[in-house]
């Protein structure tokens, strides 16, 4: 019973970092219809970020979050306005090869910079545990959830009572209609696109509290942040926020009770993805930035 | 006077198809004016050519004697623009009170937001009822009203209406031609397309008919209502298109 | 489509002689070169295949990785000979493709893309899983025994291209050419037209994923090991869509001079950059950016368009 409480609470704490990486891709998609096949390097660069500001700047990666979802931000914003903005009006293959392509020259960046050793960027701190009653809480977790937990907070705040959330919902869900109430779409894209890849940063910066970095990382977390995003329902915040608790509760649970579990947790997402299209490609929970 | 809004030889299409050839209209200050015309004559590839929704390929805009062919759509909403454009086109997803908010989202109007909201929620008492409502959910004559306020939010000099009455029961139509004519006492210019000619003769100072994407006929209100030539256009078509 | 112009016929029997004579000139360097532009070409023909009928594969390592499989373990397992063991990887990779496309069956664009992605994941999940089939994380040795020797997998590479080419020419002059552009511009219209989109679909992927399988059984022996993260590497995938867009997408030719300028360009980075990892991937991703965003109808585009003027 106590077993099935920890397994319940180590699933809970890592969902809420599955949320946040997802609910950037979620958001690009939402708005500007673009499946980011490099969110996951987006992911990736932020936990390189915190590593360059432990061992070169011996600053806390808490202290350097800002900041790095500032160049994030400004990152993502130059991203679109230079490169994906082209193809907002080309056939999906364009779109998808293209983002593929940055993908690559991010990951491989990353591999100039870094080389493709394993890093780790994790704080004294994120190592120790509290124990309550009979179950352990490792600090790194609990701290990657709050952080997690408050970003996205802040994130549909935003969104629901903004002037300019407002709009990013409106050019989510009737782009022409957008443009009737004065809303110039393509500077809403940009903001989506940029605030996306901060999320993106933002996750890959507390990622570090929890696994190794490499360059290569990237690929297997933009697969369950797709898992996410398509069972939660293409664009819908609250739904990738369910569907992350969901993916993480699942993948615990089978790497736990199945026989060598641990390395079937890497099939959960892909048997998510899969067992989704078949049955009901739109997602299961949500819709347009019904948030 | 210069009229506060005119169109001239204006050439539009979607893709390589033309709608409109050699478009020419105007609406004058303070004036309702009715747009008629059959289906797919043209009528709301005029309204987007207006909003700046679709560009033209040639022809002359001009709002309050400034030619703006070269500003962008969203940037005509500052200028006083408002478009209710056919099939209402409300954020599906959001409330009636954000989709009201977001008619005002244009700086001018933001900072008369307050008073704009009043205005829209007398003149449709029943989206004061709704205010919490998303907005996909509700009827069709419910989502017409939340168009027409949503467009009168941006406070505008040019209220345009593309087929209010489509799909309406005739008790709502009736519900909306009220507003639409407060609107109008209220100093609004506005353009109304519609191809119910009877509803929009009957508030309209003035009327062009489109046929083929150019017009065909225009005239006074009442030289329309006993034009031959708007009966056979389009009472006709409409009695085939009727099921 | 244009029949073909006598100088076009004339340099691609040339290419295909030239790569099926190399393996003889006792040149293990441009040997080497002719069997990665040979293998390329034929997944950048089986994705090229795909992408012509709408169907945009993020997962062709999928179908590389499972006819690696099938060949090595049909050899291993069974004492399966070089040649005999292609036809397992063949008919796996056959079956996959048309699996897949009933499955998929009304997916398109972006969600199908997902889904030949999860795809090769799965497989690669399920190849470290399994260990006591495939060897798991440890990996696999081929059978040195039955090593038929260097000449004959270096003939049977161009072989396979010079086959995959004609498939892809087949279906271009047959009456199916049309039904495939219809289901790539608009399923709906092709669905008026009379023509089943979900047949062809099978159809399209099972001939796409059994060159893809033949192309990584015949890898497979040349490499002699596998290991999951070898036989289902995102590299391939990567290369399966960068030679068809550099040479230019949807046409005949594409793959082919995409797969030539991709290893060119490959050795050149390499000489450039020799010793600095990651330059030349990374070089290769800013290429493809830059492909599609100022070349997006490739090579082919490119000459076709210099030629008209």
């Amino acid at each position: 019973m106590t077993n099935l409480l920890q397994l319940l609470i180590d699933a809970l704490l890592m969902g809420g970092l599955y949320a946040l990486m997802s609910v950037g891709l979620s958001l690009g998609f939402g708005v500007v219809r673009i499946i980011n096949f490099a969110h996951g390097e987006f992911v990736m660069l932020g936990a390189y970020g915190a590593y360059w500001a432990l061992t070169l700047l011996h600053v806390d990666p808490l202290l350097a979050l800002p900041f790095l979802i500032v160049l994030g931000y400004l990152g993502g914003w130059l991203l679109f306005r230079g490169v994906v903005a082209w193809v907002l009006k080309a056939p999906a293959l364009n779109q998808i090869l293209l983002t593929f392509g940055i993908a690559l020259v991010l990951q491989h960046i990353a591999v100039v910079l870094w080389t493709g050793d394993v890093r780790s960027a994790m704080p004294e701190y994120a190592l120790s545990t509290t124990i309550i009653g009979d179950v352990f809480v490792v600090h790194g977790r609990l701290i990657a959830f709050l952080v997690a937990g408050t970003l996205i907070a802040a994130l549909t705040t935003w969104l629901r009572y903004s002037e300019t959330g407002r709009a990013v919902r409106a050019v989510a869900q009737n782009h022409d209609a957008a443009i009737l109430m004065g809303i110039n779409p393509g500077r809403i894209y940009a903001l989506a696109f940029a605030m996306s890849t901060a999320l993106g940063i933002a996750s890959g910066a507390i990622v570090s509290f929890l696994i190794n970095i490499t360059p290569f990382m990237g690929f297997s977390i933009l697969l369950k942040a797709v898992a996410i995003v398509i069972l939660g329902g293409l664009g819908s915040i609250a739904g990738t926020v369910i569907s992350a608790f969901i993916l993480a509760i699942a993948e615990t649970m089978v790497a736990y009770y199945v026989p060598e579990g641990a390395g079937w947790t890497e099939g959960v997402a892909f048997a998510v993805i899969v067992g989704i299209l078949l049955v009901r490609p739109r997602g299961i929970i949500g819709s347009a930035l019904a948030t | 006077m210069t009229p506060l809004l005119s169109l001239s030889n204006i050439r539009a299409g979607y893709g390589a198809s033309l709608v409109l050839h050699d478009l020419s209209i105007e609406v004058g200050e303070g004036e309702v004016v009715c747009l008629l015309g059959a289906n797919g004559a043209g009528k709301t590839t005029t309204t987007c050519v207006i909003a700046g929704l679709v560009r033209p390929w040639s022809g002359e805009i001009r709002f309050a004697g400034e030619s703006i062919a070269e500003v962008p759509g969203h940037r005509r909403v500052s200028l006083g623009i408002a478009l209710s454009p056919e099939g209402r086109q409300v954020f599906p997803e959001m409330t009636v009170h954000e989709n009201l908010l977001l008619g005002s989202y244009a700086p001018h109007a933001r900072r008369d937001r307050t008073r704009a909201m009043d205005q829209v929620l007398a003149l449709f008492p029943r989206l004061e009822e709704r205010l919490r409502q998303k907005a996909g959910l509700m009827s069709g004559g419910e989502q017409q009203m939340l168009a027409i306020g949503r467009a009168i939010m941006s406070r505008p000099r040019l209220l345009m209406l593309d087929e209010p009455s489509l799909g309406l029961a005739p008790r709502i139509v009736m519900d909306v031609y009220a507003a639409v004519a407060e609107t109008a006492r209220a100093g609004i210019s506005i353009l109304l397309v519609e191809q119910n000619t009877e509803a929009a003769l009957a508030v309209a100072d003035r009327g062009y008919v489109l046929a083929n994407g150019t017009i065909a006929a225009s005239g006074s209100a009442a030289e329309l209502r006993g034009s031959a030539l708007v009966r056979s256009a389009f009472l006709g078509i409409q009695a085939e298109s009727a099921p | 489509m244009n029949p073909p112009s006598a100088a076009a016929i004339l340099l691609a029997v040339a290419a295909a002689i030239a790569a099926l004579v190399i393996p003889f000139l006792g040149m293990p360097l441009l040997t080497d070169i002719d069997f990665r532009i040979c293998a390329l070409a034929m997944i950048a023909i089986s994705w090229n295949m795909m992408a012509g009928a709408g169907l945009v594969s993020l997962g062709h390592s999928a179908f590389w990785g499972l006819g690696s499989y099938a060949a090595i373990l049909s050899a291993n397992d069974l004492g399966a000979p070089f040649v005999v063991s292609l036809v397992p990887a063949v008919v796996a990779g056959g079956l996959l493709g048309a699996g897949l496309a009933r499955m998929t069956g009304r997916l398109r664009g972006i969600y199908f893309a997902i889904s030949t992605l999860a795809t090769s994941e799965g497989l690669r999940v399920l190849a470290t899983m399994l260990p006591d089939l495939t060897g798991g994380g440890n990996g696999l040795y081929l059978d040195s025994t039955l090593f038929p020797g260097n000449a004959a997998i270096s003939l049977a590479i161009p072989c396979g291209a010079i086959v995959a080419a004609l498939i892809a020419w087949a279906i271009s002059r047959s009456r199916y050419a049309f039904a495939l552009r219809a289901m790539r511009n608009n399923e709906a219209a092709s669905q008026m037209l009379g023509v089943a989109p979900i047949r062809f679909r099978v159809g399209i992927m099972a001939v796409a994923g059994a060159i893809a399988s033949l192309a990584g059984a015949i890898n497979a022996w040349h490499g002699g090991y596998l290991d999951p993260g070898v036989a289902f590497d995102l590299k391939t995938t990567i290369d399966a869509q960068i030679a068809p867009i550099l040479g230019g997408v949807y046409t005949l030719p594409g793959p082919i001079i995409g797969a030539i300028a991709t290893i060119a360009f490959e050795e050149f980075t390499r000489a450039l950059f020799g010793g600095m990892v990651g330059i030349s991937l990374l070089v290769f991703g800013l290429v493809l950016v830059a492909v599609v965003l100022v070349l997006p109808q490739g090579l082919v585009g490119l000459l076709r368009k210099t030629r008209r003027r």
